[in-house]
């Protein structure tokens, strides 16, 4: 293997890696309690994640198929963060740490080489094969509770959807591959740049396998049921990894390196980022369970960071990188709420919430700082991170967008305060701590530091952000 | 510069004082109170230093502080006052005071009531004194979030149960409930901040200079097709906090149902807020947007003043009377501030001041009767004069003031819209201006007569007078309301200093 390629997928190689250790140490397990395989594998993330801090960018030869630029190592950051949560999380859960620990963790370990590959692909095979690394092991891991119906039917819808925008993206493909002679990605954005109108129609069929991914209406018809029907910090890293690994891939197809020719993509953008708002945010209103509620909002987010998108410039991208951040830590901390009340309550509704504050004053604490978050109110992530990309949409002269992005948020604010009310304004219906086992405190703890610390002090990841989003045009 | 940052410490003092409530007073409802009124006797005191101190001659912004805070994008902690800004600040400062003894019974979690009141304090205060149109959205949130909760837990909900269609409504959405009322109140401000957000960001980007000083953008002349659309948006933005109608349905519901101090600070203050949003951000920055639609700010003015007296004769319920007054005075202040005369501003800004008092005072009684009484019928009570008559005068005080007496400050700051009137170009304004003040003097002395000065009720037996703690309330408002009334050049000769400048810019020298 040559040096350069080492070096450039030194990450791989460590994922891989603690890959295979998990794979080989769960053939050699023995009994139903298989926890310490679990906690191999977090510390293999956490041990590659420490990695990631102290690997370089290396420069990309012309023509490269895979590349570790700044774009690729802060994507790999962000998944190795979401991914050392999510797996945190469910070391406390039965599913993960029992007899199929070993599958679970070596599936998901695999989604994550697809993420990582999918962030330095700079061709469009390379890019493909990763894009269904990263998602087949999805579809097994939602339907991971083989013996409940609704895990079932979640995890086929999840696949059916899935493979039919893999096909029309792989159709996408092959014409973007006759237009423009080439797989290499900077080929393609040279051809692209000069106009080419079948090149043109053949990324727009391309765009509906990653609309899927990121879950844009009207893509988004898995998201509610597989969010509901799948293990909950399972469904944490999934409502944030894979979405972050499909707009990154978004970046590199439709952005890098097309200089000005970007510009076509802002009316795609901002009509695909008005239909998700609106759609995202008006459906969230009626739910009653907290997971479906935060499915819904999360398609809203989604409309938010094409917000980003749509500014098509190298702030919106840098701003929707640092959305993704702010929405890792939100998202999950939510959902790693709801998770320790359903396991304490065993219900997952909103009503499950009421007089949290009087039970556990600081998990409520920790979840109305989530909800702020996800709200956009300032102080915490979220409201940095939604500025910051209307900010980059102003810049581009897309104040309508902004005003109607702006006036949704108070429409999400209705259902997450309806969720704060439930914990703080009602009564508790129990008395009584929430039970709270360790590792899904310390997760829980992990996101709420995060939101807070971003929130006060955004500014090294936005400069980070900015840094890494600049070469692209 | 080794000056003292007084316009930082007034601002933050309440702030620290909500940390030290949240950390150091867990469980001492004594301390909780005492460290409330230190910190906020310390940003009272500090106010009237600075309204003793600031320059009338040279005018302008004075306490002039700046800390760049993200200096590529031209955002920076930029404070300083003028005169009307002050006004402001001191207004904020005599009816947060008076709302810490107002809350002093408040005994079901007062520690997080305190610290959440104090914290949107800071945001008020910060609204008033930022020139930087980025800090001021931020500290415009802070205002307006922790109001959900202040409301949601320590509000009360009326007793009067809705009839006919209405009672449809409630039970579907729970309407006139103080969780109702809360959310409501929140989602109204926040989609009024939505539209100051944009507004925001077109002044920062058409200005081209990277700033979002407020002292830069004066000087940036912008285009009248811009100078028309951000007008409109900011004047939807801050009117929806000051209650324009058709938006104002949040204040009646919000206000009726929030605690004593937090009404007293929402309708006292906050509404406020929205009303010099509109001066200070849209006449001031867009003075031929400000030209050109202000026949629309004017006429929905009168709307107001109008609607919301109509309103208020018709209710039953103490609270809502008083909070749709302050629908129909915050109506003058609009009004006052579209005849775009310098009589009419003055009288805009000094109402804004005066309403304030006013209203804090108001709520302050309201909340005494509610207190002693569990009851804001009005309609069950009666006599109550007799048994709190400290209460009653201070009562019958404001109601006066509120019709507009000579010799309270309602009537100086009605006399001054109704010459700015007279002197704009739709003379036809005066009409429902005078009508809306008749009206007040109807719903006002009846309410006044049925409960203080009426045949004692039945219903109610060992009420008391106003006592301890609830006094300071009590006297320091009805002596503001009494001393400015008396001597409003105490304000206009300050107002004056920032309305003449503001006002040449729009209508020329």
């Amino acid at each position: 293997m040559p040096p350069d390629l080492l070096r450039a997928g030194s990450l791989e190689i460590g994922l891989g890696l603690v890959l295979l250790a998990v794979f080989v140490l769960n053939l050699c397990a023995r009994g139903a309690d298989r926890r310490w395989l679990a906690l191999v594998a977090t510390a293999g993330v956490g041990a590659v994640g420490v990695l990631s801090l102290l690997v370089p960018p290396v420069p990309p030869a012309p023509g490269a198929m895979f590349v570790l630029d700044g774009l690729a190592i802060f994507a790999k950051r962000l998944f190795l963060c979401a991914t050392f949560v999510g797996l945190l999380a469910g070391l406390s859960q039965p599913a993960a740490t029992g007899r199929r620990a070993g599958e679970y963790h070596v599936l998901l370990l695999a989604s994550l080489l697809g993420m990582f590959v999918l962030a330095s692909a700079r061709d469009l095979i390379l890019l493909f094969v990763a894009f269904e690394l990263m998602s087949i092991p999805l579809y097994v891991l939602a339907g991971f509770a083989k013996r409940e119906a609704t895990a079932v039917e979640a995890a086929l819808k999840f696949f059916l959807v899935g493979s039919v925008s893999s096909a029309v993206m792989a159709y996408g493909l092959s014409f973007v591959y006759g237009a423009a002679g080439s797989t290499d990605l900077g080929r393609v954005a040279r051809a692209f740049a000069a106009g080419d109108p079948l090149l043109l129609l053949g990324l727009l069929a391309a765009f509906a396998g990653f609309a899927f991914k990121i879950a844009a209406f009207p893509f988004h018809m898995w998201v509610p049921d597989t969010y509901e029907a799948a293990s909950t910090p399972f469904v944490a890293w999934l409502s944030v990894a894979p979405k972050a690994a499909g707009f990154v891939a978004i970046f590199r197809v439709y952005f890098e390196g097309v200089g000005d020719a970007a510009r076509l993509w802002i009316p795609v953008a901002a009509g695909l980022a008005t239909l998700t708002i609106v759609a995202g945010n008006l459906m969230a209103l009626p739910q009653q369970n907290t997971k479906r509620l935060l499915a819904y909002s999360g398609i809203a987010h989604i409309g938010y960071m094409l917000v980003g998108v749509a500014a098509a410039s190298p702030m919106g991208t840098a701003m929707v990188l640092f959305y993704l951040v702010a929405y890792v830590f939100g998202n999950m901390g939510a959902f790693l709420v709801v998770e320790a009340l359903a396991r304490a309550e065993g219900s997952e509704a909103t009503a499950a919430f009421r007089g949290l504050a009087q039970r556990s004053p600081l998990l409520a604490l920790a979840m109305l700082l989530f909800l702020l978050s996800l709200g956009g109110i300032p102080f915490v992530a979220g409201f940095w991170a939604k500025l910051y990309v209307f900010w980059a949409a102003a810049a581009a002269g897309l104040y309508w967008l902004v005003l109607l992005g702006a006036v949704l948020t108070v429409v999400a604010l209705f259902y997450y305060l309806l969720v704060a009310r439930r914990m703080y304004i009602e009564p508790p219906e129990r008395s009584g701590r929430v039970p709270l086992p360790g590792t899904l405190a310390l997760a829980i703890l992990l996101c709420a530091v995060g939101v807070v610390v971003l929130g006060v002090y955004p500014k090294p990841v936005v400069m980070a952000a900015l840094r890494v989003a600049a070469p692209l045009f | 510069m080794t000056r003292l940052p007084v316009l930082s410490l007034i601002t933050w003092a309440p702030f620290v004082g909500a940390l030290l409530i949240m950390f150091t007073a867990r469980h001492r409802p004594r301390a909780v109170r005492l460290i409330a009124a230190v910190t906020t006797g310390l940003s009272t005191v500090l106010s009237v230093w600075v309204y003793a101190a600031y320059d009338r001659e040279a005018a302008g912004f004075q306490f002039y502080e700046k800390l760049a805070l993200v200096p590529p994008l031209g955002i920076s902690y930029e404070l300083g006052v003028d005169g009307m800004s002050l006004l402001m600040v001191l207004l904020t400062s005599v009816i947060i005071f008076a709302g810490v003894f107002a809350s002093w019974t408040v005994a079901v979690r007062s520690q997080e009531f305190y610290a959440l009141l104090l914290a949107l304090v800071t945001g008020v205060y910060g609204v008033f004194v930022s020139l930087d149109l980025f800090v001021l959205f931020l500290f415009y949130e802070l205002a307006v979030l922790p109001m959900y909760l202040l409301i949601g837990i320590w509000g009360s909900t009326g007793e009067v149960r809705p009839r006919g269609i209405f009672a449809w409504a409630y039970r579907e959405t729970g309407v006139g409930t103080k969780e109702y009322a809360a959310m409501k109140l929140t989602l109204y401000l926040l989609f009024g901040s939505a539209f100051i957000l944009v507004g925001v960001f077109a002044l920062y980007f058409s200005a081209g200079s990277a700033s979002f000083s407020f002292l830069d953008l004066e000087a940036a002349a912008f285009p009248p097709a811009v100078q028309r659309w951000v007008f409109l948006a900011f004047y939807v933005g801050f009117g929806i906090l000051a209650g324009i109608w058709p938006l104002h349905t949040w204040s009646p519901d919000g206000h009726a149902s929030a605690p004593t101090a937090v009404s007293m600070l929402h309708a006292g203050v906050l509404m406020k807020l929205g009303a010099y949003g509109v001066v200070r951000v849209g006449l001031g920055l867009l003075p031929d947007g400000a030209a050109e639609l202000a026949w629309l700010v004017g006429t929905i003015g009168c709307v107001n003043v109008v609607y919301g007296a109509l309103s208020a004769m018709a209710q039953t319920d103490l609270k809502y009377v008083i909070a749709y007054s302050s629908v129909s005075h915050m109506g003058l202040v609009m009004l006052g501030a579209a005849t775009l005369t310098e009589a009419g501003l003055n009288g805009s800004v000094f109402q804004m001041f005066a309403h304030g008092i006013m209203t804090g005072l108001f709520f302050a009684l309201v909340g005494l009767v509610y207190e002693k009484a569990h009851s804001r019928e009005i309609r069950r009570m009666g006599g109550f004069g007799r048994v709190m008559p400290g209460v009653a005068t201070a009562f019958t005080v404001a109601s006066l003031s509120s019709l507009g007496l000579p010799a309270t400050a309602g009537f100086v700051a009605e006399l001054l819209t109704f010459m700015g009137a007279w002197r704009s170009d739709h003379v036809w304004w005066l009409f429902p201006a005078v009508a809306g003040t008749f009206l007040t003097a109807v719903y006002v002395l009846r309410v006044a007569k049925q409960i203080f000065w009426g045949p004692p009720s039945p219903h109610f037996h060992h009420l008391e007078d106003a006592r301890g703690p609830e006094w300071v309330a009590l006297v320091i408002l009805t002596a503001v309301l009494v001393l400015f009334g008396m001597v409003p050049g105490l304000a206009l000769a300050l107002v004056d200093t920032a309305t003449v400048p503001l006002l040449s810019r729009i209508v020329g020298p």
